[in-house]
């Protein structure tokens, strides 16, 4: 297909307003789908993506359409996935397009998804086609959505399509604007071929199968090519597109979406955003190129020791399809052996977790998550760290700065009160506060990525009573107060519960802990001593008083053999029990602190 | 050499109590006829290999047995040649026991009741879900004596939910003072599939370690005080007997301890000591080999044979059989049990032969709860094995943490190593 006749485009869009149900529909009307294949969320192939309504994974699809001008196009969709945790990959995808639609539920408006979506694809200059969706719910507000693109967005109200997916009310008009707004594709005019590899996964027989876009010249089966930012030098083996399935194409022309495999084995040889070119007559690369680094860690255990191996396996095998996921090996005192693992921000670490439980059939158990820590030494230097273990020792600390993020908090107005202390609670502020509706404000302002970890979200739903939304990106570092807060058993530092906080916190969550612990770690003969602490100073303590007797009472003749179990049974817990001193705590202690 | 020592489950109660885990189910006058007839087969069919020396009829309540009931069952062991043993319990509830129930067991043989007093606070005794009030313990005491038993134990339990400790010293003194011979007394454990256990989980109830401790601890005071010697963890006995012996030949005085069956062991007079460990030294030293039978006069030899790793055979539903190192246990359903064993077949549903290190390591792991330990030279004869050998390190570690006494001729826990007996029993096992 000529460049004149390609469209390429994305659907960005809040959790639920639709992009799913709208994509189908689409596929469906352009015949790329029949209707027995329209099988509800077609794109999305993982269960995972389906339960949680959001899509983890990029998957192109090529759609032939015939306009009302008699021409056909070939629009090509490319799926984002919805989360900022992803805005690198979704930056990626976007960067794939010429334009957007823009999905707002008429009943519900705009959301603070929507708006940290809107700003990724400006930044790429997409041209952007408002949608507003569920025009048919009977507490729809058109002229209140249009207000909100206008005035939040600064997107005309105007130029937004009414539409029902469910009902196939406003499709046509939507595929009309797409030839008609969305720019076609222009060569960059380089002297080569350009190709951004926007996403990949991983193929048992094919390998590593990477989603292309081409910006100038073509693909096909046999040509030498390199990825400029990986440094590799491939042939190519196959290109083709999706419709939605892969199918093979002689080649991929310029303004075309689709794929390619290359015998590369592991995802990792291909970084995301890359540049494929021509091997012996290289173009410049793509612009926007970043180098992805995981922004949360935290160490993943197997419940039983034994399962170390299958962990590490498992591990392995979800990394052939999410390339940003990274992990190695470290030890634990309280928990043995396990993995340091990076994610791209908390959904991401949510998800990776809930695909080892589901997928992969792991016990598993999770430290607390940390960020990457900018640590400036005495000495000039600076190191980043995101294990407290690694943490120097405060002599030789000048300063600690901590990840931030611009938070886009969108709630009912009643709420903003309770709003406003959680934000304060979690160390954060307030830029400005700004009228959506008779209904809602949004916030929006900066917060510690740390301090948002663990149950910020939770914690907005609960107060909003589910009206709540949230979003986030990333903006930089803040020197801040940070110490390391220790939990001892014993004198002996317990490794698993360490974590960097807030000065101001660290009092607080070592009570907390400490509390807990004292909770589940069962009587010893001798007493054991629980302390927090901060550098040597300890801030809590609590005391689990010495068993006093360990005998049952009764045992005649024909309880011999159960009690002999029993006692097997203790003999054997003793075993995998984690000494601190001369104290033995089962590993299941460890892990009810982690789990609560 | 045959068996000398028999338990009999009666698995009859009125009620069952909130604590217990034991097989029993409601009475029914029927069924319990089919059982008696069921058991007095189950006593034919093993009675070639059984010479018993101590009997046991434990439940459930055997005492909820009618007097027909119990003609049958005294007629049948003495046709069968397997009365007159020297210690022959029975089980009773204060609340079945009546004056010709007591003289027909104590004419048919009966030596010793063991009645299930538990507590003597009337609240306690409700939320326990006992059938007897505390007045039916003092009257059934005062029939059993007067039926002519000279060899009583009173069961108490303590660490009873709402039970303080005013409350359980009380229960004590007043048991101490009925003048039982022996005593024994359990904490409360919650058994899963117990009434106690489910209001446990649900919160209803607390488990309190320290006073349970120190309520142990009250238990082993106030019996000693008032005369009694410990001789296992929850086991007390006086030690010389309020009566003279009957001089019957195997009466309680000259009972053999039935690991070495068939042998005759030296008068326990003979042995007797104080409880102080000096003393315990001078008897071993005395009486090199084989070791004396270092407990008190009362002392109930059927459980002191279940410690010492001796055979036994158990009859009725759910009883373990432990004969020659094959245990075995008969299946907890008393329909069941009967059809079984009218068409002459034994009913086991669980057997179990441990390997020879296994096996001593158990047997030193149960016997430890024994006041007197384990004399090495008899641990030797019982399982094959020395303990000097096998479990040095053990026994070193627990003399390193003062809980254990290691004598020229035996091992033995100290009072504190007695509160931890089971930690000491995990070493031992292998």
């Amino acid at each position: 297909m000529d460049a004149a006749h390609i469209r390429n485009f994305s659907i960005i869009a809040h959790i639920d307003h639709g992009k799913t149900t709208l994509s189908d529909r689409l596929l469906h009307r352009t015949g790329t789908i029949t209707t027995r294949e329209m099988e509800d969320q077609l794109l999305d192939s993982m269960d995972l993506e389906k339960e949680r309504g959001i899509t983890i994974k990029a998957h192109p699809v090529t759609m032939l359409y015939k306009a009302k001008n008699g021409e056909t196009y070939e629009l090509n969709l490319i799926d984002t996935p919805g989360h900022v945790d992803f805005s690198y990959e979704v930056s990626r995808s976007l960067s794939a397009c010429e334009g957007a639609l823009l999905i707002v539920d008429a009943a519900q408006g705009v959301e603070a998804q929507t708006v940290a979506n809107v700003h990724l694809a400006m930044k790429v200059d997409l041209t952007i086609v408002p949608v507003i969706n569920k025009i048919d719910l009977p507490h729809a507000d058109v002229a209140q959505a249009k207000r909100q693109l206008e005035d939040i967005l600064a997107i005309s109200g105007e130029s937004a399509i009414l539409a029902s997916a469910k009902e196939g009310i406003g499709i046509d008009e939507i595929l009309e604007a797409i030839v008609e707004r969305i720019p076609a594709p222009k060569p960059t005019g380089a002297p080569s071929v350009q190709a951004l590899g926007f996403d990949s996964y991983f193929d048992t027989y094919k390998g590593v199968v990477t989603h292309v876009r081409i910006f100038n010249g073509e693909l096909k089966a046999g040509m030498q090519v390199k990825l400029l930012h990986s440094g590799k030098n491939v042939e190519i083996k196959e290109v083709g597109s999706f419709n939605p399935k892969p199918y093979v194409r002689e080649r991929l022309q310029v303004g075309e979406t689709g794929y390619m495999t290359a015998n590369i084995k592991s995802p990792q040889e291909v970084k995301m955003g890359d540049t494929i070119t021509d091997a012996r007559h290289p173009s410049p690369a793509l612009p926007g190129f970043k180098e992805i680094h995981p922004m949360v860690f935290s160490g993943i255990y197997p419940i039983n020791t034994g399962d170390y191996e299958h962990l590490k396996a498992s591990l392995g095998k979800l990394q052939l399809n999410d390339s940003a996921f990274a992990y190695q090996s470290e030890t634990s005192v309280a928990l043995g052996f396990g993995f340091r693992c990076g994610f791209l921000g908390l959904l991401h670490l949510e998800i990776v977790q809930e695909r080892l439980r589901r997928e992969y059939g792991m016990d598993i158990i999770a430290t607390y998550p940390s960020v990457i820590y900018r640590v400036t030494l005495t000495d000039g230097t600076v190191k980043e760290i995101d294990n407290p273990a690694y943490l120097p020792e405060p002599t030789y600390i000048e300063t600690i700065a901590e990840p931030v993020v611009k938070v886009f908090v969108i709630c009912p107005n009643e709420y903003i009160g309770d709003m406003m202390a959680l934000i304060t609670e979690k160390r954060g502020s307030v830029d400005h506060t700004e009228t959506l509706d008779t209904r809602r404000v949004m916030l929006t302002g900066m917060l510690p990525l740390n301090e948002i970890l663990i149950d910020f979200h939770d914690r907005i739903k609960s107060i909003t009573r589910g009206y709540g939304s949230m979003d986030y990106d990333h903006a930089g570092y803040r020197e801040s107060e940070m110490v390391k807060l220790d939990m001892l058993v014993n004198g002996e530092p317990v490794d698993a519960f360490s974590c960097i906080v807030h000065r101001d916190k660290a009092e607080g969550r070592g009570r907390a802990l400490a509390a807990k612990l004292k909770e589940v770690i069962p009587r010893q003969q001798y007493a054991v001593a629980i302390q927090a602490a901060i550098g040597g100073k300890v801030v809590a303590r609590e005391t689990v008083g010495a068993l006093r007797k360990d005998v049952t009472a009764k045992c005649y003749g024909g309880d011999i053999t159960r009690k002999r179990k029993l006692l097997e049974k203790q003999k054997e817990g003793k075993k995998r029990m984690k000494s601190f001193g001369s104290v033995n705590i089962p590993q299941e202690a460890f892990i009810e602190v982690l789990k609560a | 050499m045959p068996v000398s020592s028999l338990y009999v489950h009666v698995p009859f109660c009125a009620r069952k109590c909130s604590y217990c885990a034991f097989y029993s189910e409601p009475s029914s006058g029927e069924l319990i006829d089919r059982y008696v007839g069921a058991l007095i087969r189950e006593l034919e069919l093993v009675a070639a290999d059984l010479r018993p020396r101590t009997i046991y009829f434990g439940g459930g309540t055997p005492s909820l047995l009618n007097l027909r009931q119990w003609e049958r069952i005294i007629d049948a062991m003495e046709r069968l040649r397997l009365g007159g043993a020297g210690e022959w319990t029975v089980e009773c509830n204060p609340a079945t026991v009546s004056l010709d129930k007591a003289r027909l067991l104590r004419s048919g043989g009966v030596n010793r009741m063991s009645m299930g007093v538990q507590s003597l606070n009337a609240s306690l005794l409700d939320r326990l879900g006992r059938v007897h009030t505390r007045e039916m313990a003092f009257k059934s005491f005062d029939i059993l004596r007067q039926a002519g038993f000279d060899n009583l134990n009173l069961d108490l339990m303590f660490a009873i939910p709402g039970q303080t400790i005013e409350v359980w010293r009380e229960t004590l003194r007043e048991a101490i003072a009925m003048g039982s011979e022996h005593l024994s007394s359990y904490e409360v454990i919650y058994e899963e599939d117990t009434v106690l256990y489910d209001q446990l989980q649900a919160g209803k109830v607390n488990a309190d370690e320290d006073l349970a401790c120190s309520m142990y601890e009250e238990l082993v005071d106030c019996a000693t005080t008032a005369g009694f010697e410990q001789y296992e963890v929850a086991n007390f006995a006086r030690p010389r007997a309020f009566h003279e012996p009957r001089g019957d030949r195997d009466g309680p005085l000259s009972l053999s301890l039935s690991p070495f069956e068939g042998e005759r062991v030296p008068k326990a007079g003979e042995g007797l000591v104080d409880g102080s460990d000096a003393r315990r030294e001078a008897v071993a030293a005395i009486n090199p080999q084989p070791s004396t039978l270092n407990i008190p006069t009362h002392a109930c030899r059927h459980n002191v044979n279940y410690w010492r790793g001796g055979s036994f055979y158990g009859l009725g539903p759910s009883a373990t059989s432990y004969v020659r190192g094959v245990r075995t246990k008969i299946m907890s359903n008393t329909q069941r049990y009967c059809e079984q064993v009218e068409q002459g077949q034994h009913a086991h549903d669980f057997s179990e032969e441990l390997a020879p290190l296994a096996r001593a390591g158990e047997t030193a792991a149960f016997g430890l709860r024994m006041v007197e330990g384990w004399p090495f030279e008899q641990f030797r004869q019982v399982t094959g094995f020395d303990l000097r050998q096998e479990w040095a390190q053990d026994m070193a570690q627990l003399v390193k943490q003062g809980r254990g006494q290691i004598l020229p001729d035996r091992f033995l826990l100290t009072r504190e190593g007695l509160r931890f007996a089971d930690s000491a029993a995990q070493l031992f096992l292998r």
